[in-house]
């Protein structure tokens, strides 16, 4: 799981949760994998997403280093913030760990790389 | 003294040869299992064989267990003691000819005997009575006599057919009581009705039969005789050879039962009307054996096997009018609920639970390597997503619709985890892309999250109505504003598209399945769907020994779509339509949250 997508998953699904939002990250494995680095795609996609909330994740899971708990202005120009965030945002990834629901406490076990958002029938709203 | 030393020196040999190529470790002093170092199953050497050298060689121990594993040509005797084996293996080590080319046996002692027995935990079903020699071999000479069916009647994929009284319709599953048959149930079988009686069977006179001819690796698949056309008895009588028919309860509960040549079945009450009975398509079955464990009598499915021989069986029913009056509601025809309106969620659930989300699970592997290639409209659709954009892939199987692309992030979620596991190996070395177990009704994905979403072949696994447009609720919660869908799904028309065979006519419904009191018709494979809510098969081949994998064939659900019925959803979703087409088989839309 990158980074970018836990700025993207919620437990607001389950019974008598309000945001679930965001997941608090239990990580027991992390690897860094080294991709294609495309300044376009990360200053575009940058104001999608939350910045705090990733910030957050990042600094849990002791990935935050010189990266900056705010954005600051013209961010889109400074390359190496841009070179930063890419890392964060698409080279860590969490492979074991698991997610937990801020509110029930509900866990989210991640396997492979891969979060499991399954619910049963019963847990939903 | 000669010939002692060659044989002693050949079996030294093949106990060699078993250590450096399957591990098995061979002893020279006594013990209580011996292996038999030439012979097995993959020789053709089976139980018969042993007790006929057993009595040829006069080896007058307890009669040994016989364990021969699939595709070896050695096999195991699992001796009471150590004693015994020693007798055995004096008797017949270097001596005994096992076949009518003389060729001599060879014998070690082992420490271990491979466990691959089967242990049944469950009874017979309630209300199955088989009555063992019910015919003479005389008798059974008469009746193979007049029922062999030389010509194919009707025409079924693995057995031929012929029908006395009234026909059997294969399509309806029943019979026609205003159309009986020229040909009633021939004389001979009045001998059966007066035999059933003298074992307290007053049941009268059937008034249909079927005849049901199998050659060696035919079967037929599971089913339940259709309870309303057919009364609450169900003869069967068995010709020719010995067979094993599989009983399945929608409890799980599996029940190998061996009927033998010469024998009555009587199906009753559960067994008539709560389990579903069939017959694998193979050359052989495993031998059954009861064995004392704990005090009681349990079936065994050994690994010993013996081969089928043309079987024919005579199926005698009653015939009845009106809706089933029996109390086992799982299999009954006479409850029916239909698909989409009537059926609670938790019942849909359950379908897509068996009939969608298990069946992905296991055919996961094989269902990859037959999905190379994205379709190009959804290729095309990816193609125009402008840089820095957020794209959904929900439902995104292997992951063949991620495109190589690195300025857009491309999610993937998918709800079985085997094939979203191909999908992360398949995407790895894609920059922007990750991969979320999801389930479409319940998403853990953040509103609005989402500028493009492709849903590729998911809406049509559903089971109602109220779940397929949640499931396109669920698109619309994720959109942005302006942000677009694709999504496709399978057609009820098949004309204008590659699936149909130019060889295959649409037949009847062959069977149908019920799950949970719900009626699905099972498709035929590359034909035009006569249903809106049904099965397809899904033919995994597997290279797994027949006995593990029971079942090759699985049955996915699907609802079909009319035209203008993905479009309605869309609407019904809040989503406008962009536009709409026809694509291979399925229909496809692309829409708009406004």
């Amino acid at each position: 799981m990158k980074l970018i997508t836990h700025n993207m998953l919620t437990s607001k699904c389950l019974k008598g949760v309000v945001t679930g939002y965001p997941l608090a990250i239990n990580a027991t494995d992390i690897k860094v994998k080294e991709v294609d680095f495309n300044p376009e795609f990360i200053s575009r996609v940058i104001p999608k997403l939350d910045w705090e909330v990733l910030w957050v994740a990042a600094d849990s899971i002791g990935h935050s280093d010189g990266l900056p708990r705010s954005l600051e202005n013209k961010y889109d120009e400074n390359e190496e913030f841009l070179k930063k965030a890419h890392k964060v945002l698409l080279e860590v990834e969490v492979e074991e760990g698991h997610l937990t629901c801020p509110e029930s406490g509900r866990q989210f076990p991640i396997s492979k790389g891969i979060p499991n958002m399954l619910l049963n029938e019963a847990e939903v709203q | 003294m000669e010939d002692d030393r060659k044989h002693e020196k050949k079996r030294k040999r093949f106990a060699a040869r078993l250590n450096t190529l399957k591990g098995i470790v061979c002893y020279e002093d006594p013990r209580p299992n011996v292996i038999l170092c030439n012979v097995g199953q993959a020789t053709g050497f089976d139980k018969q064989k042993l007790l006929k050298l057993l009595t040829e060689y006069k080896v007058n121990t307890p009669l040994p267990k016989f364990v021969a594993e699939k595709g070896e040509s050695y096999s195991y005797l699992m001796f009471d003691k150590a004693e015994n084996a020693s007798l055995f293996y004096e008797a017949c080590n270097g001596k005994a000819q096992v076949d009518e080319n003389g060729t001599t046996l060879y014998v070690t002692f082992v420490e271990n005997v491979p466990d691959t027995d089967i242990i049944c935990k469950h009874p017979n079903p309630k209300g199955l009575h088989i009555i063992p020699d019910f015919l003479t071999e005389d008798e059974e000479k008469l009746f193979l006599n007049t029922f062999n069916i030389q010509h194919v009647e009707t025409t079924l994929k693995n057995r031929q057919v012929k029908h006395y009284g009234y026909e059997f319709r294969y399509g309806s599953n029943d019979v026609d009581l205003s159309c009986p048959l020229q040909e009633k149930i021939p004389k001979i079988c009045k001998l059966l009705w007066r035999r059933l009686q003298h074992y307290g069977y007053d049941l009268g006179v059937p008034v249909q039969l079927t005849v049901n001819k199998y050659l060696p690796g035919q079967g037929i698949p599971s089913h339940v005789d259709k309870h309303s056309p057919f009364g609450e008895t169900i003869l069967a009588l068995s010709l020719g050879s010995n067979v094993v028919m599989d009983w399945k309860h929608h409890t799980g509960k599996y029940v190998p039962v061996m009927v033998e040549a010469r024998s009555m079945m009587i199906m009753q009450d559960e067994a008539r009307y709560d389990w579903q009975h069939g017959i694998q398509p193979r050359m052989w079955d495993p031998v059954l054996d009861v064995r004392l464990i704990d005090n009681e009598k349990v079936k065994v499915i050994t690994s010993d096997t013996v081969q089928r021989e043309m079987r024919i069986s005579l199926t005698f029913r009653w015939t009845r009018c009106g809706p089933c009056k029996c109390e086992y509601k799982m299999l009954c025809d006479s409850i029916e609920r239909n698909i989409p309106e009537t059926i609670s969620n938790d019942v849909a659930s359950n379908i897509e639970d068996i009939h969608v989300h298990q069946v992905y699970e296991q055919i996961a592997g094989h269902f990859s390597t037959t999905r190379h290639k994205p379709w190009p409209k959804v290729v095309d659709f990816m193609q125009h997503v402008p840089a820095g954009s957020i794209v959904l892939d929900l439902g995104c199987g292997n992951g063949k619709n991620i495109l190589n692309r690195t300025d857009i992030l491309q999610v993937a979620g998918e709800r079985s985890s085997g094939l979203l596991e191909e999908c992360k190996g398949l995407t790895a070395r894609i920059s922007g892309a990750d991969c979320i177990r999801l389930d479409l009704l319940n998403t853990g994905l953040k509103d609005e999250c989402a500028d493009f979403i492709i849903c590729v072949a998911v809406v049509h696994h559903f089971s109602t109505q109220a779940r397929r447009l949640h499931s396109l609720q669920t698109i619309h919660r994720l959109l942005r504003t302006n942000g677009q869908a694709l999504i496709t799904v399978w057609a009820k028309d098949q004309t204008k598209s590659s699936y149909l065979s130019r060889t295959r006519a649409p037949l009847l419904d062959r069977h149908k399945l019920t799950v949970g009191g719900i009626h699905l018709p099972v498709h035929e494979n590359r034909t035009q769907f006569q249903h809106k809510d049904l099965l397809v098969p899904w033919n995994l081949r597997s290279k797994a020994p027949p006995l593990q994998q029971p079942d090759t064939t699985f049955l996915r659900y699907y609802h079909v779509f009319d035209e203008g019925e993905l479009d309605q959803l869309c609407r019904d979703a809040r989503l406008a339509i962009v536009r709409s087409f026809y694509e291979e088989g399925n229909w496809c839309v692309v829409c708009m949250k406004v």
